[in-house]
């Protein structure tokens, strides 16, 4: 905090009117009009301001709007600016060289408002003898106001005291007043984090990475519930701004956690009753095909301007088309994806899911790994898949066909989502060590499939845009040099696969996979 | 930053009222404003309801072992600051000869401000003087406040004069203005139509006479605060502040000062 900028916090039930008393009978006070200030809070579904130590107000005082970045519990701003339109994407910020860095923070992602604090602020100007202001006092009453969540009500009160220039002797003297005679100490809380706690929320209330603390000698079954109830959560945070639509990374996590949920349901095997996992993976199945219509236009509106980067100059307004086509199409998949969100099928499936993973696992339970500790059973699930990928990736000729690609990726995932569940058994190190290098290899591999898919997408769509009759000579040949393109791509990583499985595969890496996961297993079975 | 002087040779003639008022609408527009009062009397600085003395004195001000920044004083208003008058600055002249370039140690002291302000403007005694010259060579404009008379006229050619018998001066920004009218005398009008064709610089807005100017030392604010926009002199001020400043972005001398 500024050293002549300080805010007190106001206990409730304090006599206000004594503190203006204790300071008349120092000073005459001039008192200002009451005037309202209205502070938004912004920051991106994830929280990444704020997980960067950051907060962004928007303020409405008066009619001025300013827009201010500042440090957490630091009222000096690192940015402050006017605002004369309203925040969402990095685009849409005021330019300057400061907002650039706010802009990079940001990314792909949109601000979207947290909550509002309301303040009623009353103005006391501590004046001399010549009746001029040697220091303001602002009592500010607060309200938060959640409109999401239809939640409001009082926050602490605060008063700041500011000091005008030439006169921090008296500065300092209010300073004492208030600590010393009136006993008011400074506030240490955040405002925003006062707002959040009081509407009930915690900041950062939101990640889609896996965090897990795991007991490796809990039952599996119980701990796969552990896991499942996770992901659900994860889904459950996302559907309302997946519904509304407000940023792709709603979707994008959504599915992602979908997938996990079923990579779960079938990878940590032999946990729960065959009918349950028969169920539910056909029921999550059925999320991740209504879903992906809309998050491949995603894909495409948000690699647009990559593609059309890649193009000669002259040709890119050509790919124009595309992208009106893609918006003029969009309405409609978004339309049906927020139907199946909102069918009694959906909020079915993940009320009776919800209601299985929280009920107690049985006490005892002839399911094969049920009752079995939980690091047995990852390391059996671990070292099985491990060696499956090894050995798909090792019959890999230039000649295989691309089904055995696409066979190998499976694999590969479902042995990353499998050390990603279980990464807090292991040593942190290592773990992150695999995880990084699966990654290099499901790159290379899902860079050729996924750019095939998309060739094949592209092409589909340019029919569809002949039959609406939406694309000229021109645009239907510009995608084609885009479709060659990503073939070009394609073929690439074909010819790459080779070198980089065979950096997956070294002496190395087996050594470590083995030292993790095969040696505990043994160890585990001596016990 | 961008400085303007309000001057004039001859005394009562309004340009305190000038800087104090155009002060207060800089500040209101949203610049970060100082105004100092280089004027011993500190009418100024009455106005703002400062105590008119300077830590050190001119001594330690002029010499620049007194941080400037240090001195200033926040006014009542937003964004509007200033760096009061003291008695010692009527020895300022013999000070500032002690300087080894004794017409530049103004510009000098006010270049650190630069990071603060983006308008300073000075308010100047009434003379001609080693003070005048310092605030001459330091300014994007120089406001000559003058009620129409003869005599007037008279002072603005001896101005001209000196400016363009002194090096680096025949650049200086001059912007006169008729301060004062009183439209029911024949004698202002007259010159009111003759003197501007022998100063082009001349600026069209006139100040009018009215007593609301004078309550200034009553109510100690600037007019602008106490008079609403729909009085006619707020109103003439406020236009004058817009000429001024469209006046300083077109001339040559911002390329150059500053
Ligand atoms: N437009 C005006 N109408 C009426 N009175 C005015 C006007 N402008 C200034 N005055 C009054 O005239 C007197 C002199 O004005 P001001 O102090 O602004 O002039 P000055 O040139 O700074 O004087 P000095 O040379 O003494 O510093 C003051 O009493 C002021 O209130
Ligand atoms: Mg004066």
């Amino acid at each position: 905090m500024n050293e002549f900028d300080q805010a007190y916090l106001v206990p409730d039930g304090t006599d206000l009117q004594g503190i203006k008393d204790a300071l008349e009978a120092r000073c005459r006070i001039g008192e200002d009009e009451p005037r309202h200030l209205l502070r938004r809070f912004h920051d991106t579904f994830d929280w990444s301001l704020y997980l960067a130590g950051g907060v962004l107000e928007e303020r409405i005082d008066g009619h001025q709007r300013v827009m201010m970045w500042r440090d957490l519990n630091d009222e000096v701003p690192v940015l402050a600016c006017e605002l004369d339109r309203d925040l969402g994407f990095a685009a849409d910020l005021p330019p300057g060289p400061d907002t650039e860095r706010l802009a990079r923070l940001l990314g792909i992602r949109r601000l979207l408002p947290l909550l509002d604090v309301h303040s009623r602020i009353l103005t006391w100007r501590l004046l001399n003898e010549d009746d001029k202001t040697i220091a303001r006092l602002e009592l500010e009453q607060n309200r938060y106001d959640d409109k999401a969540r239809e939640r409001q009500g009082p926050i602490s009160t605060r008063l700041r005291l500011h000091a005008v220039k030439g006169y921090e002797a008296d500065f300092r003297d209010t300073a004492r007043l208030l600590n010393e005679e009136l006993g008011l100490s400074l506030v240490r809380t955040e405002l925003l984090l006062e707002a959040l706690a009081s509407a009930g929320r915690k900041p950062g209330d939101y990640s889609s990475q896996l965090n897990f603390r795991l007991d490796p000698d809990r039952r599996a079954d119980a701990t796969t519930k552990e896991i499942l109830l996770h992901l659900l959560n994860t889904i459950e945070v996302n559907v309302p701004g997946t519904r509304d639509n407000l940023d792709s990374e709603f979707l994008h996590d959504l599915r992602v956690a979908v997938r996990r949920t079923r990579s779960a349901l079938t990878q940590i095997k032999d946990v729960f009753a065959p009918d349950v996992v028969e169920q539910y993976k056909d029921a999550f199945g059925w999320i991740g095909e209504f879903t992906g219509p809309v998050r491949d236009l995603d894909v495409y509106l948000l690699d647009f301007n990559a593609y059309q980067a890649c193009l000669p100059e002259p040709l890119r307004p050509h790919l124009e088309p595309l992208r009106d086509f893609i918006h003029a199409h969009y309405g409609e998949e978004q339309k049906n994806l927020v139907e199946h969100l909102d069918s009694k099928r959906f909020r079915d499936l993940l009320r009776d899911w919800r209601a299985f993973l929280e009920a107690p696992v049985p006490e005892s339970s002839v399911v094969p790994n049920a009752m079995r500790p939980v690091m047995a059973v990852a390391n059996d699930r671990i070292w099985t898949m491990y060696r499956r990928v090894r050995k798909e990736g090792r019959a890999m000729t230039p000649a295989s066909p691309a089904e055995d690609m696409h066979e190998l990726r499976k694999s590969c995932k479902k042995l990353r989502y499998l050390i990603e569940f279980f990464d807090s058994l292991y040593p942190k190190q290592e773990v992150r060590q695999l995880v990084k290098l699966l990654k290099v290899l499901l790159d290379n591999l899902g860079k050729f499939q996924d750019l095939a898919v998309q060739a094949d997408h592209l092409r589909e769509m340019a029919q569809r845009m002949r039959d609406e009759d939406r694309a000229s000579t021109d645009t239907l040949l510009t995608m084609g040099i885009l479709v060659g393109d990503l073939l070009e791509h394609q073929h690439r990583a074909r010819e790459e696969f080779a070198e980089i499985f065979a950096g997956f595969d070294s002496d190395e890496h087996q050594g470590l996979f083995k030292s993790l996961f095969d040696a505990q297993k043994r160890q585990g079975k001596g016990a | 930053m961008k400085i303007i002087a309000s001057y004039n040779i001859k005394g009562g003639v309004g340009k305190t009222a000038t800087a104090v008022n155009l002060a207060y609408l800089s500040a209101r527009e949203g610049y970060r404003t100082l105004i100092w009062d280089l004027d011993p009397q500190g009418a100024a600085t009455y106005y703002f309801r400062v105590k008119p003395k300077v830590k050190g004195g001119t001594k330690a001000l002029v010499s620049g072992h007194q941080d400037l920044d240090d001195l200033v004083k926040g006014t009542d208003f937003e964004r509007l600051d200033l760096l009061p008058a003291d008695f010692s600055y009527r020895n300022m002249d013999l000070l500032l000869e002690d300087n080894k370039r004794p017409t530049k140690q103004l510009q000098k002291l006010l270049a650190p401000m630069a990071i603060a302000y983006d308008y300073v403007f000075l308010d100047c005694p009434p003379s001609i003087s080693l003070v005048s010259e310092n605030v001459f060579r330091a300014s994007h404009a120089l406001l000559v406040p003058m009620i129409p008379t003869t005599l007037s006229a008279r002072t603005l050619a001896q101005l001209q004069d000196f400016l363009e018998g002194h090096d680096g001066l025949g650049k200086t920004n001059l912007m006169p203005f008729f301060s004062m009218v009183d439209r029911r005398k024949h004698l202002h009008l007259h010159l009111m139509e003759s003197l501007p064709q022998s100063f082009p610089s001349f600026l069209k807005t006139s100040i009018p006479y009215a007593t609301e100017v004078e309550r200034m030392g009553i109510t100690r604010m600037p007019l602008p605060a106490y008079a609403p926009s729909s009085n006619p002199v707020t109103r003439a001020y406020e236009a004058l502040w817009q000429e001024i400043k469209a006046g300083i972005k077109g001339s040559a001398m911002w390329a150059t000062a500053g």
